[in-house]
Formats: structure tokens, sequence, C-alpha cells
């Protein structure tokens, strides 16, 4: 069972993706690891910068509709997503928006977080996420 | 080879169609499912988001030209983000 954990970023719980970028780079993003965004069957996981969606494939699918902080019916994208230390690497849908959090490269969802075990761990200090399978 | 803008309207109303479907009848074959269409087709119908992506590298090497749908959800119903407010 791997675990892989992060410090609080601006006190905010915060996972840290890897994206791949088209041009064959690879991006880091911080996340703020948000458990009340959205719900378990939203058709989206992460949202992003668009421009970050659009640099890792541009492969779109089905739009949403959003309420709270971003109103309106947004992109989604298919990209490919890695958290290294944890053996994740997945297609997963973003919503594109045209801003983030401050301080952060975009959200993780409630049904992103969903897939795995997720907490302080014990820590006040840090949120981690820990993968289902022995 | 067809407009670009073109494909895509076509993939989004098929998708839109085949998301009815799923939606008002539990027995279609799309019903839980992950879809992949690419150039106004339906061309993968798969158990997970990665089978779907596999099957549409193999068949259009133009992203931009697929879609993808995971067929049955209500994507009309806004979903609520509330970071910052």
């Amino acid at each position: 069972m791997a675990r892989v954990v992060w410090p609080l970023r601006r006190d905010q719980p915060c996972v840290e993706v890897v994206l791949s970028f088209a041009a064959g780079q690879e991006v880091v993003r911080h996340l703020l690891a948000d458990t009340g965004a959205a719900t378990a069957r939203a058709g989206f996981e992460l949202i992003l910068a668009e421009s970050d969606c659009l640099q890792a494939g541009a492969r779109p699918a089905q739009s949403v509709s959003l309420s709270g902080a971003y109103v309106g019916s947004y992109r989604v994208y298919v990209l490919h997503v890695r958290i290294p230390n944890l053996g994740f690497g997945q297609s997963v849908r973003s919503v594109g928006v045209p801003s983030v959090p401050p301080g952060f490269g975009g959200l993780a969802a409630f049904r992103f977080l969903n897939r795995f075990s997720y907490g302080n761990f014990g820590d006040p200090g840090q949120f981690g996420l820990e993968d289902y399978t022995d | 080879m067809e407009n670009l803008s073109v494909v895509q309207e076509r993939n989004r109303a098929l998708a839109q169609r085949i998301n009815e479907e799923a939606r008002t009848n539990p027995r279609s074959p799309y019903a839980g499912k992950f879809v992949g269409l690419a150039n106004g087709q339906a061309v993968v119908v798969a158990d997970s988001l990665d089978d779907v992506v596999e099957g549409l590298e193999q068949i259009e090497s133009d992203p931009r030209r697929t879609f993808c749908i995971e067929a049955g959800l209500d994507y009309d119903v806004p979903q609520s983000i509330w970071w910052g407010l």
C-alpha cells in the first residue's frame, strides 16, 4: 500500500500531480485538495487552467455546468495525470478554466480524491493520499 | 478530410444523443460506459477512460477530432465549486 504526503500549502491541503504536455515536457502542478468540490458522479475530477489542458493534449470531453466560484458551462479535457510516488498514472478529465485558486495550479475535486484514501494521516501539517491496493 | 469545426460539432451532437439514450434506457449498450467518438462516429465503448483513450489513439491521431463521454451522467446539473467564496 503506497502513501504520499505533502505539506500544507498556504495552510490548505494540496496534492501534487505531473502533467505531460504535448511537446514532451512534464510539469508539476500543486492542486488545492477540495473534498467539497463537486460530487462522486461529476463529469470531471480536476480543475486546471485551460492553457494547461490544451498543452496536455486537448482531447475534448463532455462539457459540464458549474456553480459557485465558477458559473456556467465549461469545457472538459482528457489528459494523462501522474502521481509518481503513488504509482498512479491514468487518463483523467479536467475542467479548463480561465483562473485557478491563488498559489495553486488548480483544484483536485472529490471524484479524484475519492479514488484514494486521503487525509492528514495523523499529522495536521500535511495532507496525503494512499492507494487502496495491498 | 472534413473541416475540424464540423467534426467537433458532429462529435458533440452524437455524444448528446448517446448520453440521452443512456439516461433514458438502462439497457442501452452505452449506459454506464465510457464512449469514445472519432470523426462523428462512436468507435470505442469501454469500462474505463484509459481504455477509451487507448482505442482512440489507434484510430485518430488528432485528439481534437475525438471526443469522450461517460454515458449516463447528468451534465446539466451544476456542480458546486466553493473555493474563494
